[in-house]
């Protein structure tokens, strides 16, 4: 293997696919980075068995070749290059690196000894636009469930029906709902579920460069792949089956108050501060304005030994007073990945599901369980 | 302004219950803690027991050497609860800064109460009341502080009512062994009179500095305790730090499956007691005794608070396993206990998991218990045991 390459390109396609490194692994040669020439180009891959990500870049190939290095050690040495040019030499399984005024030597492994990258190929095909799959992935992905005790609850499930796609996810406390729409619809309609954290990487690299993303799922349903302009990731799907969570969102409320987004942050910030050894316990009071005016939601929290908050925000409310308590990091997590000015909250009672939407869009849901306090 | 705090204690409280509703075995001597060919201990005896030298915590085995004739009773807990909770609501009527110690005694803050009484009278009223209502006997200490209204309560006993006046506790005190501390055991009794201190008036003397080098925060406490100095508040709420139960068994055993039983049932209790208070508790503990008395406790901390049984239960075995595997000797006595506790977070489910359940059923079986008996309901792996416990355990 002979070439050369722009330490630029060479160093971002390195912090592409180490997310796909393993930390730990039995299997030593996943913490390396697999780099081969593909035609012209130069394309690095590493994988953890659960994920895949391939990254190709513009090179000037002299000799064919392949080889795998530790990726911490390539991945470190790149970055502290200049950013010049770089000529890459493959003798026997010692890869040689030369740039500007620094020369490197890195013992490798034999490439035909790297786990294969899955070729998903059959199935369901489709296409989303970029910005579509980031507003998704980011407005469900963090209520997945972190610990593994329902393996199904880690992961997001995508259900393709047509040219609409759902995106959901839930921990046992709550739930995030995400309609959107594929570019070319689907020939059946599939539910799968992807792992939240492969997701998660997804959208970190999806770059402006890519205008749109094709996802392949395999027949199987074991595996799917996303294809960027330049990267490719392949993740394992979960099996399983994903919680019938349509019945989990309530159809109507019995008050429902629309409050400013950044105000209802605010003060949710600022009252967790005095949640934090309770639980993370805050409270809603809302209470509906004289004929016709606004009302109005205090938001308050207590620590025993501390001291308590109490704010205030404006607040249009339909319906009854109510009285409602959440968990702090609930509600500023999912204020946090809405772009819309308001929000509706709407509560039937204090034991019931909590629900947020954007307003202005109707893309989006949350359903977050509420806690039980003494009033 | 001087504070009126009032300890007020029954007088042999478990015996008493009994002979309240048994008339025919008042004025006898009564021993609550079981049979005396089994093991365990004095729970309580009847001041006619106590004539014949028995005492609380003797081995009954012993009780029963010194007054044969006492009549031996398993106990009824959830009667002392049911009198516990009447008792305490007698003195809630005169003051709501009410402290429980227990299910027989309470401190009672009467300051500023003048309208009902002075703290003499109050205690009158008290003791009437309870004799009246409960059929049982209350004696009263009186003083400026907590220590002292507790040494004037137990000194009092029995049927008494004990009142030192502002200015007399040191006085009052200054006789008395210092055993009578609360929280002198025999350890700390032996290393007092080692340094030549037999009374609290002794120990009164001594400065403080010295008190601490020997003893740390404890021997601060106690110079202040023994001239009469206490701030410690009337606190209503007393939050448990821990909850544990332990059983010793009628034959030192290394028999697996029963060990098993035991710490099943442990956890059963231990689990009940914290979801009764609305815990979960992150850390569990066992306590194991060999039969040569060497004692240890071993602990597991979680990450995440726990409150089923099956998670107290899992913790346990795995750290018997733990010691055993260690040291195979005979065992005594084992005791499960949990610790690290957290209120029960409250969050309501969206979607159950396996695990919460799991304490859904277990919480479900404690209502059955609550209103049935501990033993209404049993696991299958403790049906070896019903021999064991009767229905009304104290373990």
């Amino acid at each position: 293997m002979k070439l050369s390459c722009l330490q630029e390109n060479l160093k971002n396609a390195l912090s592409i696919v180490s997310r796909a490194v393993a930390t730990r692994s039995t299997l030593p040669i996943t913490q390396n980075v697999l780099i081969a020439t593909d035609g012209s180009r130069l394309k690095l891959a590493a994988t953890n068995l659960e994920i895949a990500i391939s990254c190709w870049i513009g090179a000037k190939v002299e000799k064919e070749g392949a080889i795998t290095v530790p990726a911490r050690l390539l991945t470190d040495y790149t970055s502290l290059l200049p950013n010049e040019k770089i000529d890459i030499n493959l003798t026997k399984n010692t890869l040689h690196l030369k740039c500007a005024r620094s020369e490197t030597s890195i013992n490798g492994l034999d490439a035909a000894d790297f786990p294969p990258i899955p070729e998903v190929t059959d199935g369901i095909n489709t296409k989303i636009e970029r910005e579509a799959l980031r507003d998704g992935i980011n407005q469900v992905s963090f209520a997945a469930a972190t610990e593994e005790s329902r393996p199904v609850l880690t992961g997001v499930q995508l259900e393709f029906d047509g040219d609409k796609l759902i995106l959901a996810a839930a921990d046992g406390f709550r739930l995030a709902v995400h309609y959107t729409s594929v570019l070319t619809p689907v020939s059946a309609k599939t539910a799968i579920i992807v792992p939240a954290k492969a997701l998660v990487e997804l959208s970190r690299f999806l770059s402006d460069q890519d205008e749109s993303v094709e996802i392949i799922v395999n027949q199987q349903k074991s595996q799917a792949l996303f294809r960027l302009k330049n990267v490719e990731m392949v993740s394992q799907l979960i099996q399983g089956v994903f919680p019938n969570y349509s019945q989990l969102i309530p159809q109507k409320y019995a008050t429902r108050a629309v409050v400013d987004l950044t105000q209802f942050l605010q003060a949710i910030k600022m009252a967790s501060i005095f949640a934090r050894d309770g639980s993370g316990i805050v409270r809603m009071e809302m209470t509906p304005g004289p004929e016709m005016t606004a009302g109005k939601m205090n938001i308050s929290a207590r620590a025993e030994e501390i001291g308590e908050n109490i704010g205030e925000v404006d607040a249009l409310i339909d319906g009854e007073p109510a009285k409602i308590a959440f968990n702090a990091k609930y509600v500023s997590d999912v204020l946090g990945v809405i772009k819309q000015k308001q929000v509706a909250l709407e509560t039937t009672t204090s034991s019931s599901p909590g629900v947020i939407r954007p307003i202005g869009v109707s893309n989006y849901v949350h359903v977050v369980m509420p806690m039980f306090v003494q009033w | 302004m001087v504070r009126s705090i009032l300890h007020v204690d029954l007088d042999a409280f478990f015996v008493s219950v009994e002979q309240a509703l048994v008339p025919e075995i008042r004025n006898k001597p009564v021993i609550v803690g079981g049979r005396p060919d089994r093991r365990g201990v004095v729970a309580s005896a009847s001041y006619e027991a106590r004539a014949f030298g028995v005492r609380s915590a003797m081995p009954l085995s012993k009780a029963y050497k010194l007054c044969p004739r006492a009549i031996f009773l398993q106990g009824h807990f959830h009667l002392y609860r049911d009198f516990s909770s009447r008792f305490m609501e007698i003195m809630a009527d005169f003051s709501p800064e009410l402290e429980p110690g227990g299910l027989d005694e309470a401190y009672l803050d009467v300051m500023g109460c003048d309208a009902i009484g002075s703290p003499r009278e109050i205690a009158t009223k008290i003791r009437g009341r309870v004799k009246q209502e409960l059929q049982l006997v209350a004696s009263v200490g009186i003083a400026g502080c907590k220590v002292v209204a507790k040494i004037a309560s137990d000194l009092s006993k029995p049927d008494g009512l004990l009142e030192i006046a502002p200015g007399e506790e040191k006085r009052f005190l200054a006789p008395l062994p210092v055993a009578r501390l609360p929280g002198v055991g025999g350890k700390t009794e032996q290393a007092l009179k080692k340094m030549g201190i037999k009374t609290i008036g002794q120990l009164a003397m001594v400065p403080v500095e010295n008190m601490k080098l020997r003893f740390g925060t404890y021997g601060v406490m106690l110079h202040h305790h023994a001239n009469g100095i206490d701030d410690r508040k009337v606190a209503p709420y007393d939050e448990v730090k821990s909850i544990s139960r332990e059983t010793t068994f009628e034959h030192d055993t290394l028999d697996q499956r029963f060990l098993e039983a035991i710490l099943w049932r442990l956890s059963e209790r231990v689990g009940f007691d914290l979801r009764s208070q609305d815990k979960r508790a992150r850390t569990v503990g066992l306590k194991l005794r060999y039969a040569d008395f060497e004692t240890i406790t071993r602990r597991l901390t979680f990450k995440a608070a726990i409150a089923s049984n099956e998670a107290i239960f899992d913790a346990a075995v795995q750290l018997l396993g733990q010691a055993l595997d260690r040291k195979r000797k005979l065992v005594r006595l084992v005791g499960v206990g949990v610790s690290n506790l957290v209120s029960d977070a409250k969050q309501l489910n969206l979607i159950v998991s396996e695990l919460q359940r799991r304490e859904l059923v277990n919480k479900a079986v404690d209502r059955v218990r609550k209103k049935y008996g501990f033993t209404s309901i049993q696991a299958g792996r403790t049906f070896a045991l019903k021999d064991t416990f009767s229905d009304n355990e104290s373990a």
